[in-house]
């Protein structure tokens, strides 16, 4: 199993688009970071360190993108075959890819949250300005929205295997994210369920983000829920992966 | 592994994509130490048994197992077959090298080796740059550097020379025959009988998906390269003679025959002893690729089926 896991992170990080996707994720993190810290007036009555810290959750998006691409480019390019030839197991190849995937996600949440966090602490105090949040409520804030990229990145790997055209995928996911769960929410009864319970809902319970009003779950719940969703789109993946004839 | 079993056995293989059956009840097996062509023109069903061999593909019916095992049952796959497929088997964007690590790495083989075949397949000096911008050679020895990595017992090679120039196809012909002298299995597809031939023990031809002949390439060009063409007055005697005698004669009512399947030795015994008058015989001189050409033109299936209904 760990040799799977090795050979998927070095296919991971021997590509140009990995290393675009963590250049851009960390370079937006800190320039959108930094200039709110530096320029948001903060009323009275805001937290801004719950704000700032909510920067580096604009990461959740790219590790969906890093996840979905984990199988969708092995099939654009071909490559799925050599990697299925070596490690024919779908079971087995699947799990790599989570593991290797979350992973990932774990050291791009890791230190986006790092940048936000420095670029808060270094900005607000020479402001003197106060951060408005507790170090246990910061943390358990920062251990909640790493989890969630790198949830998100597994649950980009789920997605990725079960629509394997690539560019499908990426545009269906951000758009589910984006556009298609805030719309299911606006409908009448329906919508408070999915607000909750919903992808974006759970993300918003487990990053203890604010935006959107924050959330009716708790944390704990929202990471379940997120591992739940995970792991739909993994035992979606595989069976897929499975039953389909590798032909490209 | 018993050494009775084959290397490769395909038993009544069959898959159905929508309408079409690429493949249709094919069996054939290869035993170790052979290398076996297999043939057929473009879009016979070549590359979905393969693939159906590897395991890519699911059959609709029959088996093709691998030392009598289905390839996801294998324990060390990489170590037991070594596959070059046709078509993108890179990332555009990862080295050489980094491709080979990958597998490398899966398969629980030593990095070492990725350097060794590097130089085996002589790309050494590209194996760092964008596999995108390799030529199409270059990609086909990546490939079968690649499919050496885990020293296989068995050879599945999908066209391997397509793209390789007169140096390369010779220098793959030495490999295969290497490969195989070491006691290896290999299985070898190709659209172009002349280009295996060389190389080849055996032969499986199909066309549309069946299976036409398995032979040892030396009968199979002796049987249907080595026709006889008899020219006289006396030839219709003489067919009578020969089918008699089980041979495929064609053509008699206009002074000539043609003998498919005896020398022109045989056919010259034949008429010495029964004081035939001829004009002329003269070997029918088919060339390999007339020969692959017959099996595999699309009335042939036919008059093959009839042939061994017969």
């Amino acid at each position: 199993m760990s040799s799977a896991i090795r050979s998927e992170l070095l296919k991971l990080r021997t590509t140009r688009t990995f290393l675009g996707i963590v250049i851009a994720t960390l370079g937006l993190v800190a320039l959108i970071a930094g200039a709110q810290a530096a320029a948001d007036p903060f009323d009275a009555g805001a937290t801004p360190g719950v704000d700032l810290l909510d920067v580096a959750g604009l990461a959740q998006p790219f590790a969906l993108v890093l996840g979905i691409l984990a199988v969708s480019t092995e099939f654009r390019h071909g490559t799925i075959t050599p990697t299925l030839l070596t490690t024919p197991d779908r079971v087995r190849l699947m799990l790599a890819k989570l593991w290797a995937h979350g992973a990932a996600g774990v050291v791009l949440g890791v230190v986006a949250y790092g940048i936000a966090a420095l670029l808060m602490a270094a900005i607000l105090s020479a402001r003197d300005i106060s951060s408005g949040i507790s170090a246990g409520d910061g943390l358990e804030m920062v251990l909640g929205g790493v989890a969630c990229i790198a949830l998100l990145a597994a649950i980009g790997v789920g997605v990725g295997a079960v629509v394997r055209n690539q560019v499908g995928a990426v545009i269906g996911g951000l758009a589910w994210m984006f556009m298609i769960e805030p719309l299911l929410a606006a409908i009448p009864n329906v919508g408070e369920w999915v607000e909750d319970y919903g992808i974006g809902g759970a993300i918003t319970a487990l990053s203890g983000s604010s935006f959107g009003g924050g959330a009716d779950i708790s944390q704990l719940a929202g990471g379940l829920l997120l591992v739940g969703y995970a792991l739909l789109f993994a035992v979606a993946g595989v069976a897929l992966l499975r039953r389909r004839d590798v032909s490209a | 592994m018993t050494a009775t079993e084959a290397a490769i056995e395909v038993r009544g293989l069959s898959k159905r994509f929508g309408a079409t059956l690429a493949v249709d009840d094919l069996s054939f097996s290869v035993e170790r130490g052979r290398i076996v062509g297999f043939l057929g023109p473009n879009g016979a069903g070549k590359t979905t048994t393969l693939r159906a061999l590897l395991g890519l593909v699911r059959p609709t019916a029959g088996t093709a197992t691998i030392e009598g095992r289905a390839y996801a049952e294998l324990e060390d796959p990489t170590g037991t077959v070594g596959t070059v497929l046709d078509g993108g088997m890179f990332h555009p964007g990862r080295s050489g090298r980094n491709h080979l690590r990958a597998i490398a790495l899966a398969a629980g083989v030593a990095t070492s080796r990725v350097d060794e075949l590097l130089e085996l397949v002589d790309l050494g000096d590209a194996a760092d740059r964008r596999a995108g911008g390799y030529s199409l050679g270059m990609r086909q020895r990546l490939g079968l550097a690649a499919a050496l990595l885990g020293d296989p017992r068995v050879l599945v090679l999908d066209e391997p020379a397509n793209g390789l120039d007169p140096q390369g196809i010779r220098w793959l012909r030495d490999l295969l025959r290497s490969l195989a002298a070491e006691g290896r299995a290999v299985l070898v597809s190709s659209h172009v009988l002349a280009e295996v031939a060389q190389t080849v023990d055996e032969v499986v031809v199909i066309h549309r998906g069946r299976s036409i002949e398995q032979a040892p390439i030396g009968e199979l060009l002796a049987r249907r390269a080595g026709g006889v063409r008899v020219v006289g007055p006396q030839v219709a005697r003489l067919a009578e003679l020969l089918r008699a005698d089980g041979a495929d004669v064609q053509g008699d009512g206009d002074g000539s025959i043609v003998v498919a399947d005896r020398s022109g030795e045989q056919v010259g015994r034949v008429i010495a002893d029964n004081a035939i008058h001829i004009s002329e015989l003269a070997s029918a001189g088919q060339t390999l690729e007339e020969v692959f050409f017959e099996l595999t033109s699309d009335d042939l299936p036919a008059a093959t089926e009839t042939e061994s209904a017969a």
